[in-house]
């Protein structure tokens, strides 16, 4: 599915009222999706905000308020303040006791992270300068991610504790990534920035677990390189400090993983791809799907690998190359343990495939195009499930229209690992949205958007799959709609939140609809 | 939320305009037999005389249908409206709408024509849907009351006020300006006596004899429409800064002015109900008695709440505590208080507390040396329509797919004991709709989503119903029709109720 790219405005609305499920916003002048969204904690909705100008104070500041509801949509707060005019919200999230608001100026260049307590005041504020080349960088990257799912996020709630930011950073000449901590409890604050070994790093936070942040790096020895270095790095999440760093790369197989759960009564667990030990990643295929117990010190407990074709093979149609037919390549997005046991693993498939667009490009600028010769193709959604010793059970690939992305030059030859990830933190292409589970973990559903052009229907839709008392069901709800745009938010369990913007009208309504 | 112009009996009374489905199926007809025999026993104004005239037409009809039914049994016999009387009230609007427009003040025109016009579109909704009651009896019985009010009261001798009951859920009775008077069933079945819906219809008989809603539309128009708000306004257009904030407090001011004269308005009105209604012979310490319950009525409870745990715990699907966990509100803390304080939103209500209210009719009370009674007209065809009018309302609910509501009430009235096979079927139907309705993705517009201001057994059955995936509605659904079964088989539409949740892909 083509995801549309809105450019990031500003919202202003006066009057809103709620009536049943429906929440009506008016007098809406314009409106940038980052400036809505879920409250998180962790799979459960708590409430939304909406984000908006109140007013114009004078030439270069505008009164700006946040208006927080519950998750039925009761409006439950405005917190009004006066900042730039350049001041745009990105993210939010919630660790069970309080919310931070993640503020960009982009004028003064600043992230400005805002802490909230659950009694709506204000408890901290953190502030993030950049430079102008960390801004540069976070443009053609994190920032550039204004889409309708906001598939890359970048702030991850601790329990009670406080938030883990994760954002591309500049450092000097290398290309690199920033882990920020920003406390809850008091004001504190730390930074972790590597460094070292590479030109380029990709961070990816995993989890927290036992008091240590669980952080994957890829490596890069030039920004060419295709071949990166995979780590796990270990934070002490007090102090900022490294616990550990743990090669997955090196040892029996390569293994990038994707993910990490806490699975098995407090185990962690990192899953992902994994390849031959001599191959070479930047054309072999993966052999199959690997789990890795590990601990707060970076050991290792346990190891399984679950191989394209054997386990899965019986389920799915697979190839001993790795590649699933007309599926190609596995991202993991999420695993998912139910309350009898069973472990879920939430993929979805991309392959390379020609570029006519690259090689036209290459031809006529005598190989200098900008474009690879390949582009990457999103394909299917797959739900494979393994017992608690992840042995497969059962798997099934759930068909979608496809969407492609082209790629910069000289990725041709760029591994799936760091193309999977590339899909999904910087060009934003995977379609799968979020999971959910309910309290007990006794049911989850997985969202994911799609693009369906059918004699009854052509346009946007919004589909799920749903697992509850050992049925899996699935479920689609057309988005398209006489509204300018549509997009779709979590909601409770079984249910999203759909938001139509009606431009004309200047008016948003949102409401609530069940998945079956 | 629109400027809407009524003066009700509520506080923060708001008018929700519904479409209206008047596709329900008509049951078998034996109620309004009874209201026929009822209404030979009262005495009849221009209105019940009509009614009177069709109830004999249709009499003769509803013998003939009892008899044909007999191998079919009745779920419930609901309350057959005079449709010609409806007619009737709607052209009297219609003619009244058209003496107001002629005439209204040319200067503002315009604005007034576009006040009324939204004004009788919601008078004509009222008298062309199937939500006000004109049944022989039950109208009849109405204007029995009325005319204990105007027979004694010569300000109200030549009155052409239209009352009515409507079938409309929220506690509630208003007075539009024209004449047209609605006492919701939402407000009359909780009432407990004559006195009091005597009070409730004097209340409003004062608003529209004082008349307080052509008033308030004046008043708004005159000034919206001056010259120093015109100018005030103007000047905030041109401002280049702060323009919400300054919008935000001359709207603020203008509403605290409105919400005052409307408190005072509400104040006359009792006051005058009180002069009304203390020639009647009713008792007037049904006065307080009905303040003190509409400050309650939102928390009050008709039968005891149907426990949900208990009615959908079937021995071969028994009820899962999952459908109604509650999710723990991150929001706990918060003071719903920041946005204004108590003052201003003291100075925003449309109506003085009850309790003021009171206090305030309290030494013309206290004044009042013979004790007036309960019940004038029948105490029997009073407590009968409170049970006819839930059940009306709960259908009515139905009707506008409010099915959060309706299958509310449909398990009140399961829980009651009265009308069960009515209850059963109610449920079953919704049931079924809920079904249907959530597999089309459209059940977000006919169920509430858990709110403050709704009791408690209500929010849990809302949490149950946003809860449910397909697969457990349909479940229920089968297992709730299945328990009553046997008891159900002679009722047509149970059964097809039934056949519906055995093939729910059909």
């Amino acid at each position: 599915m083509k995801k549309h790219v809105f450019a990031a405005g500003l919202i202003l609305f006066v009057a809103s009222w709620c009536t049943g499920q429906k929440l009506s916003i008016e007098n809406v002048q314009k409106l940038s999706l980052r400036s809505s969204d879920a409250i998180r904690e962790g799979s459960e909705v708590k409430g939304y905000f909406f984000f908006y100008i109140s007013d114009k104070i004078d030439k270069r500041t505008n009164e700006y308020t946040l208006q927080i509801t519950d998750n039925n949509l009761n409006k439950i707060k405005d917190i009004k303040f006066q900042d730039s005019k350049n001041v745009t919200v990105l993210e939010s999230s919630f660790n069970g006791t309080d919310l931070i608001f993640l503020l960009y100026n982009d004028d003064a260049r600043t992230f400005d992270y805002q802490v909230y307590g659950a009694d709506g005041k204000k408890k901290y504020a953190y502030n993030r300068q950049l430079t102008k080349k960390e801004e540069k960088y976070l443009e053609a990257t994190y920032l550039q991610n204004v889409d309708e799912e906001n598939t890359y996020k970048g702030l991850y709630p601790i329990e009670g504790k406080g938030f883990i930011s994760n954002m591309p950073s500049r450092e000097d000449k290398d290309y690199t990534f920033q882990i920020d901590f920003f406390s809850t409890e008091k004001k504190k604050q730390w930074t972790f920035v590597p460094t070292l070994g590479g030109k380029k790093f990709v961070g990816d936070y995993l989890g927290c677990h036992n008091g240590v942040v669980f952080i994957e790096v890829l490596k890069f020895g030039s920004m060419t390189d295709g071949n990166p270095e995979s780590t796990i790095l270990g934070l002490n999440l007090e102090t900022g400090k490294q616990v550990f760093e743990k090669s997955t790369d090196v040892g029996k197989y390569k293994f990038y993983p994707a993910s990490m759960s806490v699975i098995n009564n407090g185990k962690a667990v990192l899953f992902g791809e994994y390849f031959n030990p001599n191959g070479n990643i930047a054309k072999d295929k993966s052999l199959g799907l690997a789990f890795w117990g590990i601990d707060e010190k970076g050991t290792i407990t346990g190891e399984k690998y679950s191989a394209w074709g054997m386990e899965l093979g019986k389920f799915v149609n697979t190839n001993a190359k790795g590649k699933i037919e007309d599926f190609g390549f596995m991202y993991l997005h999420n695993m998912i343990q139910t309350s009898d046991g069973s472990i879920f693993a939430i993929g979805e498939g991309f392959k390379k495939v020609t570029s006519a667009l690259g090689i036209a490009s290459r031809i006529a600028s005598g190989g200098r195009s900008g474009f690879s010769t390949v582009k990457v193709k999103v394909t299917d959604m797959i739900l494979i499930r393994f017992d608690k010793d992840f042995n497969v059970k059962e798997a099934k690939i759930y068909d979608k229209n496809p969407n492609t992305q082209e790629l910069p030059g000289g990725y041709e030859f760029a591994s799936t690992p760091l193309l999977g990830k590339m899909l999904k933190y910087t060009f934003g292409q995977f379609d799968y949205a979020y999971s959910q589970t309910n309290k007990d973990f006794s049911s989850f559903t997985v969202c994911y958007s799609d693009y369906v052009r059918g004699k009854d229907y052509k346009g946007g839709t919004f589909n799920s799959i749903s697992f509850n008392e050992g049925q899996i069901t699935t479920d689609r709800i057309n988005t398209k709609s006489d509204a300018t745009f549509s997009t779709v938010m979590p909601a409770k369990q079984g249910q999203v939140l759909i938001l139509d913007y009606y431009k004309k009208a200047k008016r948003i309504d949102v409401h609530f609809e069940k998945l079956n | 939320m629109r400027p809407h112009f009524s003066t009700s009996i509520r506080r923060g009374f708001i008018v929700i305009s519904f479409s209206i489905n008047f596709g329900y199926q008509r049951l078998v007809l034996l109620r309004p037999a009874i209201y026929f025999w009822l209404s030979l026993q009262y005495p009849m104004t221009v209105a019940t005389t009509r009614a009177f005239k069709n109830a004999l037409v249709f009499f003769p009809l509803i013998t003939i249908t009892l008899f044909c039914a007999a191998q079919v049994r009745p779920l419930y016999s609901f309350q057959q409206d005079d449709s010609i009387l409806k007619k009737v009230y709607f052209d009297q609007s219609a003619r009244k709408k058209s003496m107001l427009l002629a005439s209204l003040d040319k200067k503002n025109a315009a604005d007034y024509k576009k006040i009324y016009e939204g004004q009788f579109k919601e008078i004509g909704n009222l008298w062309q849907s199937d939500r006000s009651v004109t049944s022989p009896a039950a109208h009849g019985y109405l204007q029995s009351i009325v005319q204990k009010i105007t027979s004694v009261n010569p300000e109200l001798a030549k009155t052409d006020a239209r009352v009515v009951f409507s079938r409309d859920w929220w506690p509630n009775a208003y007075s539009m300006g024209d004449g047209t008077i609605a006492i919701n069933a939402g407000l009359f079945v909780f009432l407990r006596n004559e006195a009091e819906l005597a009070f409730v219809v004097s209340h409003e008989l004062a608003h529209y004899y004082l008349d307080h809603t052509n008033r308030a539309i004046k008043q708004y128009v005159e000034k919206v429409n001056s010259p120093e708000f015109q100018n005030e306004l103007k000047r905030i257009s041109k401002s280049e800064y702060r323009i919400n904030t300054q919008l935000e407090e001359l709207a603020r001011s203008f509403t605290f002015s409105s919400r005052r004269h409307s408190r005072e308005n509400e104040a006359a009105a009792d006051r005058l109900a009180f002069h009304f209604m203390k020639k009647t012979g009713y008792d007037c310490n049904a006065i307080k008695t009905c303040l003190e319950l509409l400050d309650r009525v939102d928390d009050s409870l008709l039968y005891q709440p149907a426990d949900i745990r208990q009615v959908f715990n079937f021995p071969h699907y028994p009820f899962k505590n999952k459908w109604i966990q509650k999710e723990s509100s991150i929001f706990s803390q918060v003071s719903n208080t920041d946005a204004s304080t108590v003052s201003e939103r003291d100075s925003l209500k449309t109506h003085p507390d009850c309790a003021k209210r009171i206090s305030l009719l309290h030494d013309s009370l206290a004044n009042v040396t013979v004790a007036g009674k309960g019940f004038l007209v029948n105490e029997e065809v009073f407590n009968q329509l409170k049970k006819d009018f839930f059940v009306e309302m709960t259908e009515q609910c139905y009707r506008d797919k409010n099915l959060g509501r309706n299958l509310y009430y449909s398990l009140l009235l399961l829980q009651s004991g009265e009308n069960t096979p009515m209850a059963v079927y109610s449920i079953a139907r919704c049931f079924n709709e809920i079904y249907d309705r959530q597999k089309n993705h459209q059940l977000g517009s006919c169920i509430d989503t858990e709110g403050k201001g709704y009791p408690e057994p209500y929010n849990l059955l809302l949490r149950m119903l946003n809860q449910l995936r397909l697969g457990e509605l349909s479940s229920i659904s089968f297992h709730f029709c299945q328990k009553y079964e046997t008891d159900m088989r002679d009722y047509a539409g149970f059964r097809e109720e039934m056949k519906k949740t055995q093939n729910p892909n059909n």
